[in-house]
């Protein structure tokens, strides 16, 4: 019980922040490499501000969360709000918490969804440094005119590597959706792309 | 936190939520008045009015069946720097969910419990053991016993 004492607010105003913050990550995803703001940051709480609002938002009682470091403070929270309970593998999750660095799990070890239901997949949200400082990647695909440039900071090294990989089973495949503090940015299985030093 | 953890950790706060639903919103409101002036409210959870399904068994022993669903509106919050006091309570009232949560988030402060529990709690739980007391009566003055005479071939 005493982890409930510290459990922080969820939104503020429940029912117009949860339709901003949805709102936000469908523009996010359906025009990938565009950086959206999402939420104000929640008192007491380790995780940014869009990453909160995210999962206050995307999250139920039906969608198992899989969190890369238990952190049990942010699972109770997200639990006593929305009730979505903790994935104990990565391959159970529906959502998955990340932090983009090196010790997080390759694409592959998510849920790709199957040829018949490729819905039933895993949306990962990664937090990350920064979305302006990284090494630039040329991104293309539906809901990008042309060509985009992300340049996404604090990535693993053979990430691209990896999304590719995941690319090819399409439909299957991984959704994910970038955060740095309140600003978040999707990369949806659509999106094909392509590391500019390789050019 | 589980029905267990509620009725294994602390029975006492079980009684006290107990009281606090059952009791109506101007006897909340009135023991709220007489606490004085209290830190700024944190809501935890702003009071939200949503649903239960009740489940029963017939004579206390059959298959669980679910009788149907009751309109509950709950609220957390935290008084200052409180623990954090939980409202349950039948019906749609919002304020009356926040005044239990109010009363629960002090009564779990160790220094004001013991006088919570005697100004507020326990005159409450006496009024309301009065109430069902009388309506037992009540009702038990109206009981008609049935019987059948036993026909003397029988």
């Amino acid at each position: 019980m005493s982890h409930l004492s510290q459990v922080s607010a969820g939104f503020a105003d429940p029912v117009h922040d949860a339709q901003t913050a949805f709102r936000a990550v469908l523009d996010a995803l359906s025009r990938p490499g565009r950086q959206v703001a999402v939420g104000q940051p929640v008192k007491g709480l380790a995780l940014g501000p869009a990453m909160a609002h995210l999962l206050l938002a995307l999250t139920d009682d039906d969608t198992a969360v899989w969190w890369q470091h238990s952190d049990r403070a942010a699972a109770d929270w997200l639990r006593f709000h929305t009730g979505a309970s903790q994935a104990a593998a990565p391959e159970d999750a529906a959502f998955a918490v990340l932090a983009g660095t090196a010790g997080m799990p390759p694409l592959a070890a998510f849920a790709a969804g199957s040829v018949e239901a490729p819905e039933r997949s895993a949306t990962l949200l990664l937090e990350v440094a920064s979305l302006d400082t990284g090494p630039a990647v040329e991104w293309r695909g539906p809901g990008i005119l042309g060509m985009q440039t992300v340049r996404i900071a604090g990535l693993p090294d053979d990430f691209w590597a990896q999304w590719h990989a995941s690319h090819a089973s399409f439909p299957q495949g991984v959704d994910l959706v970038f955060t740095c503090s309140s600003v978040a940015l999707g990369l949806p299985r659509t999106t094909r792309v392509r590391r500019l030093e390789e050019i | 936190m589980t029905n267990a953890a509620i009725h294994t950790a602390n029975p006492a706060r079980r009684q006290w939520l107990s009281v606090l639903a059952r009791a109506s919103r101007p006897e909340l409101e009135e023991a709220l008045v007489r606490l004085g002036s209290l830190p700024a409210l944190e809501h935890v959870r702003p009071s939200e009015p949503g649903m239960v399904m009740l489940r029963g068994r017939i004579g206390g022993t059959g298959d669980a069946f679910n009788l149907g669903e009751a309109t509950v509106t709950r609220c957390a919050l935290r008084v200052g720097s409180s623990a954090l006091g939980v409202g349950y309570a039948l019906g749609r009232d919002r304020r009356k969910a926040e005044l239990i949560a109010i009363v629960d988030a002090l009564l779990q402060d160790p220094e004001r419990q013991a006088h919570l529990q005697r100004e507020v709690v326990d005159p409450l739980a006496s009024r309301q053991a009065a109430l069902r007391d009388a309506a037992s009566r009540l009702a038990a003055s109206s009981k008609v016993e049935f019987f059948t005479f036993v026909r003397g071939d029988a």
